[in-house]
């Protein structure tokens, strides 16, 4: 049997702060554990507010921070250690990652068609510039984008879901099996946020890429999660099938946060208006 | 639970007609206008909008970035600077103690009203706060001016208005480091409301915020609107807040107003193609539906298309859209629209997804 495609096993992350004499402790991930298996693509969701360690778990799952304790596996190879350049390399042509801003992501004098050809020619056999073009141009058909249309341009001729798709297609270039995606949407306009969270859900069904989906952002997530995990102050205190858990949440903090998201369904519930929005609904 | 934030259900807040509205914004144009290598340029963030908010009624403000909404705000608060100015149109508020027209006062009476009869809540409340200062220093750099309370008597009122809005007064000792984001954004309400002012513009108070945290910032401006009978203009492109917060709600499009209603019926029959898919693509828990995102981008300002400027992603698109802006029109009571094709037909409009 293959290996899991990631194995995250009680894995702790502490920052302490200060000296000897004034030290001050941070438990930022508090044992935590998951794995993906490696024949099922799925996007697993960290939901979690601010200062809930998501970020932090997330730079440890990119290999960009060492656990303090705990292993993470990916395909069975221990993180720590992948050390050597080559080894890195290898490493993060099957793990990538897309950020929040994507405007602080790109340098704004930069083309951004430079990244995707760095990245193709960084990450896979593409050594001579028209074999990169070429896969650059294939991940970017994948977001619905064309080269020709993103060849020559900077950051700023771009609106923020056009640029957050080609953060996207960088990250496809090199044709990853894992995306870990930390806030992907919470800058993008809401004309432009479901065609971004639309094409996570076609990278799973139709690539079979795995998604780490970072988010707060409740209603986004019981739209394209498979399973979820619910983080409070480093600890994760629910976890489940996505749909399961944000129907019925069963731990104190999950029903709180549950609670707290402000729906529009629910929004003239207690009014003389109680048939939902008839108009939209049909 | 969410009803507490919205205590009367908007179909029963019947406003007479023949009451002068607090706040009359007649044909506004705000453009930025920058000369570059001997290039005049313009770019249209606020073109050619009216809107009328009445007293003791929270007035949504909806849009995208870059649709032109903060430039709005701050034109009607006169809060704007060059490159950004006002070509046409008037800003009048009509306070209790008289009409005032924003753009024809003196710098001195503006300062006077600002703080007592108009107050702005900002987005981050710590560029707000001074971060070296403890906070009670901020009430006096603030508000002090436009109180005739000093000292002691000063320290007393601010005392008396965190206690009205259910904050511990100890907070006045505090660096603004030490509150948690949540408190320090209702630190900077109970700044701005400390004059009881008659209009209140919130800029995106909640968006910085976790939800657990949000909900209790809403309800806590929705508590003082009607404490102090105020006028509420709050800006955020969160249309779940908008639904559970607001009485009335417009929405902003590439510099232009393309709907406004009560929050309701907007929410509830759409009458611009854009609000419906707006609407439409909102994630719900508990849906399942697939939603769609909206193809192209918004425009730019400096270079909006000819004709509707939502015309190149909108669905319904006829050919008079490429050529004529459509006009907002009153298509049912209460509730306007800038679409060729509602004005033809309302229901036409439908969800885009």
């Amino acid at each position: 049997m293959r290996p899991n495609l990631l194995e995250v096993e009680h894995v702790n992350k502490i920052f302490t702060r200060g000296g000897f004499v004034s030290r001050r402790v941070n438990h930022a991930v508090n044992d935590v554990s998951f794995s993906l298996a490696a024949d099922k693509p799925e996007v697993f969701t960290i939901i979690g507010e601010s200062g809930s360690g998501k970020t932090t778990l997330a730079g440890m799952i990119l290999n960009s921070l060492p656990p303090t304790s705990g292993q993470i596996r990916f395909r069975g190879k221990d993180l720590r250690e992948i050390r050597s350049r080559r080894a890195r390399l290898e490493f993060m042509s099957h793990v990538q990652a897309i950020f929040q801003n994507p405007f602080d992501a790109f340098n704004p004098l930069k083309r951004i068609d430079r990244y995707l050809f760095s990245a193709a020619q960084r990450f896979t056999e593409c050594r001579t510039s028209e074999k990169a073009a070429e896969r650059a141009d294939e991940a970017l058909h994948k977001v619905g984008l064309s080269l020709a249309e993103v060849r020559g341009r900077y950051p700023h001729e771009m609106s923020g879901g056009q640029l957050q798709r080609v953060a996207i297609a960088r990250a496809l270039v090199s044709n990853p099996s894992l995306i870990v995606a930390d806030e992907p949407v919470s800058m993008i306009d809401a004309s432009l946020r479901m065609t971004v969270i639309n094409l996570f859900k076609k990278l799973r069904d139709e690539f079979g890429v795995s998604i780490i989906y970072i988010t707060h952002d409740l209603a986004t997530a019981y739209y394209i999660s498979d399973r979820l995990i619910i983080m409070q102050k480093g600890r994760v205190v629910e976890g489940g099938d996505a749909r399961t858990v944000l129907a019925a949440p069963q731990h104190p903090y999950s029903i709180k946060l549950r609670q707290a998201v402000l729906s529009v369904d629910d929004a003239w519930r207690d009014s003389s208006f109680t048939g939902g929005m008839p108009a939209i609904a049909t | 639970m969410i009803a507490e934030l919205r205590s009367i259900p908007s179909s029963d807040v019947v406003k007479a007609p023949q009451a002068v509205p607090l706040l009359s914004v007649d044909g506004l144009k705000a453009y930025y206008k920058v000369k570059l290598f001997g290039i005049d340029r313009e770019v249209r963030a606020v073109d050619d909008v009216s809107l009328k908010i009445n007293r003791n009624e929270i007035y949504g403000l909806a849009g995208e970035s870059s649709s032109g909404k903060t430039s709005l705000i701050k034109t009607i608060a006169g809060a704007i600077r060059p490159p950004l100015r006002v070509v046409e149109g008037s800003v009048r508020f009509a306070f209790k103690d008289g009409e005032r027209d924003i753009y024809k006062l003196s710098p001195h009476e503006l300062s006077a009203i600002r703080w007592s009869h108009l107050s702005y809540i900002m987005q981050g409340s710590m560029s707000v706060l001074n971060p070296v200062r403890r906070i009670k220093h901020a009430f006096a750099d603030f508000a002090l001016p436009h109180v005739s309370a000093k000292g002691a008597d000063f320290t007393r009122l601010v005392e008396r208005h965190l206690k009205r809005l259910h904050l511990d007064p100890a907070v006045l000792q505090a660096y603004p480091h030490e509150l948690s984001g949540g408190m320090r954004q209702r630190v900077t309400i109970a700044l701005a409301t400390i004059c009881s002012p008659e209009f209140i513009i919130a800029d995106e108070p909640t968006t910085a915020l976790d939800v657990i945290v949000q909900k209790g910032v809403l309800s806590m401006i929705r508590e003082i609107q009607q404490e102090f009978g105020s006028s509420v203009l709050f800006v955020t492109h969160d249309m779940a807040v908008h639904a559970n917060l607001t009485d009335r709600l417009g929405i902003m499009y590439a510099g232009r107003l393309v709907e406004e209603g009560r929050t309701r019926d907007v929410f509830k029959r759409p009458l611009h193609p854009y609000t419906a898919h707006l609407i439409s693509s909102l994630p719900r828990i508990g849906d399942e539906a697939p939603k769609k995102g909206l193809e192209g981008s918004p425009p730019s300002l400096a270079d909006p298309p000819p004709g509707c400027r939502f015309h190149p992603r909108c669905p319904l698109a006829i050919d008079i859209c490429r050529r004529e802006a459509p006009p907002m029109v009153e298509i049912l009571p209460g509730h306007r629209t800038a679409c060729h094709v509602a004005q033809a037909d309302p229901a036409r409009v439908r969800p885009v997804a």
